[in-house]
């Protein structure tokens, strides 16, 4: 395998790879914070801000293999 | 791969004062300098019982900002301390993210081709400087206060002291050893907070550039969507990081000494 073609498939594996479980985890969070609003509609707005929080927190995985494969594509 | 944007991770220099590299990430932060400082003197100057928009507009951020630290704080005097602070990185991050929507912002360059301004967050210096100043002044602070605690906390030996029965020895070692990994914990905290303004901000812009690249005809409406994604995520980002210098600050000084109830009954009415 030539070395570009090791670097575009490298790059391609890592962030398909890191966005699963960041996918996952954002899933569960907007989900349990939707029934928790549903259930108790007067404290949607706290809940709202603490999921951001939260969603954020579960996307961070994501981002760095984002980074990463950033990183393979465009500075080596 | 037709004609994709120049993407570089490190931003392009353009000129150097001295020993100092200037980038057009740099001349991009003097821009939001200029928004906020134009900001302010429009509030100071109009302020008054009937408020004008921009005076909306800055209480608006400032009382939700206020709330959510009164929350995490628990006493008020501690959240007024820090208020400044956090309201500073919360807004200046709030125009840096949206700096790039200014229009003919984007498509002013250089002799060199090179564009003048750049989203500041987009150059791995300004996140990590915010972080590093926060974690330096919750632990110095917490140092502080209560020197012996903090480090107790990280070098727990007086679970060794604890060990009564020879059951405990076990539980005893596992608690020093996760005091220990606290300490990994506070670099990972580095990492993940630069690391997520950074890597959202460049991505926001990255996607834009490589669609707007693909073929001649995704230049002109196709982008929008993603366009919006990045205000999006632009606006929730700074929010984020606010959000958690709050949290890091208040966890590592609560922890040593804990507000008191008094106030924090208050602040929870």
């Amino acid at each position: 395998m030539e070395a570009e073609a090791a670097k575009l498939l490298a790059a391609g594996l890592c962030m398909g790879l890191g966005a699963i479980g960041s996918g996952v985890g954002e899933g569960y969070v907007g989900g349990r914070a939707l029934e928790a609003m549903a259930r108790n509609p007067k404290v949607a707005d706290k809940i709202f801000t603490n999921m951001i929080v939260a969603i954020a927190l579960a996307e961070s995985t994501a981002i760095y293999s984002l980074v990463v494969s950033l990183i393979i594509l465009f500075v080596f | 791969m037709a004609n994709l944007p120049d993407i570089n991770v490190a931003p392009p220099v353009l000129f150097n004062i001295g020993p100092f590299e200037i980038s057009n990430a740099m001349i991009g932060m003097w821009g939001v300098t200029l928004i906020l400082l134009i900001w302010a003197v429009v509030v100071r100057h109009k302020s008054g019982i009937i408020p004008s928009r921009a005076q909306v507009l800055f209480e608006g951020i400032m009382e939700f900002m206020w709330d959510k630290m009164l929350i995490a704080f628990g006493s008020e005097k501690r959240a007024h301390r820090f208020f400044p602070l956090i309201l500073t990185i919360f807004l200046t991050l709030l125009v840096a993210n949206q700096f790039m929507l200014i229009p003919f912002v984007e498509s002013i360059v250089t002799a060199d081709g090179v564009q003048l301004f750049r989203a500041p967050a987009s150059h791995y210096s300004l996140p990590i400087i915010y972080t590093v100043t926060i974690l330096i002044i919750s632990h110095i602070l917490a140092l502080a206060v209560k020197p012996i605690r903090h480090i107790g906390n990280f070098i727990k030996l007086d679970e060794l002291f604890k060990i009564r029965k020879l059951k405990d020895i076990p539980m005893a070692l596992l608690n020093v050893f996760l005091g220990l990994l606290d300490i990994v914990g506070e670099f990972a905290k580095l990492a993940s907070l630069s690391t997520r303004l950074f890597g959202n901000l460049f991505a926001g812009s990255i996607i834009v550039g490589i669609i707007g690249g693909l073929t001649a005809y995704t230049q002109f409406i196709v982008p929008i969507p993603f366009v919006v994604l990045g205000i999006l995520s632009g606006i929730v980002q700074a929010f984020v990081f606010a959000m958690l210098s709050i949290l890091y600050i208040s966890s590592t000084l609560n922890s040593v000494s804990p507000p008191e109830t008094a106030a924090a009954g208050q602040a929870t009415n």
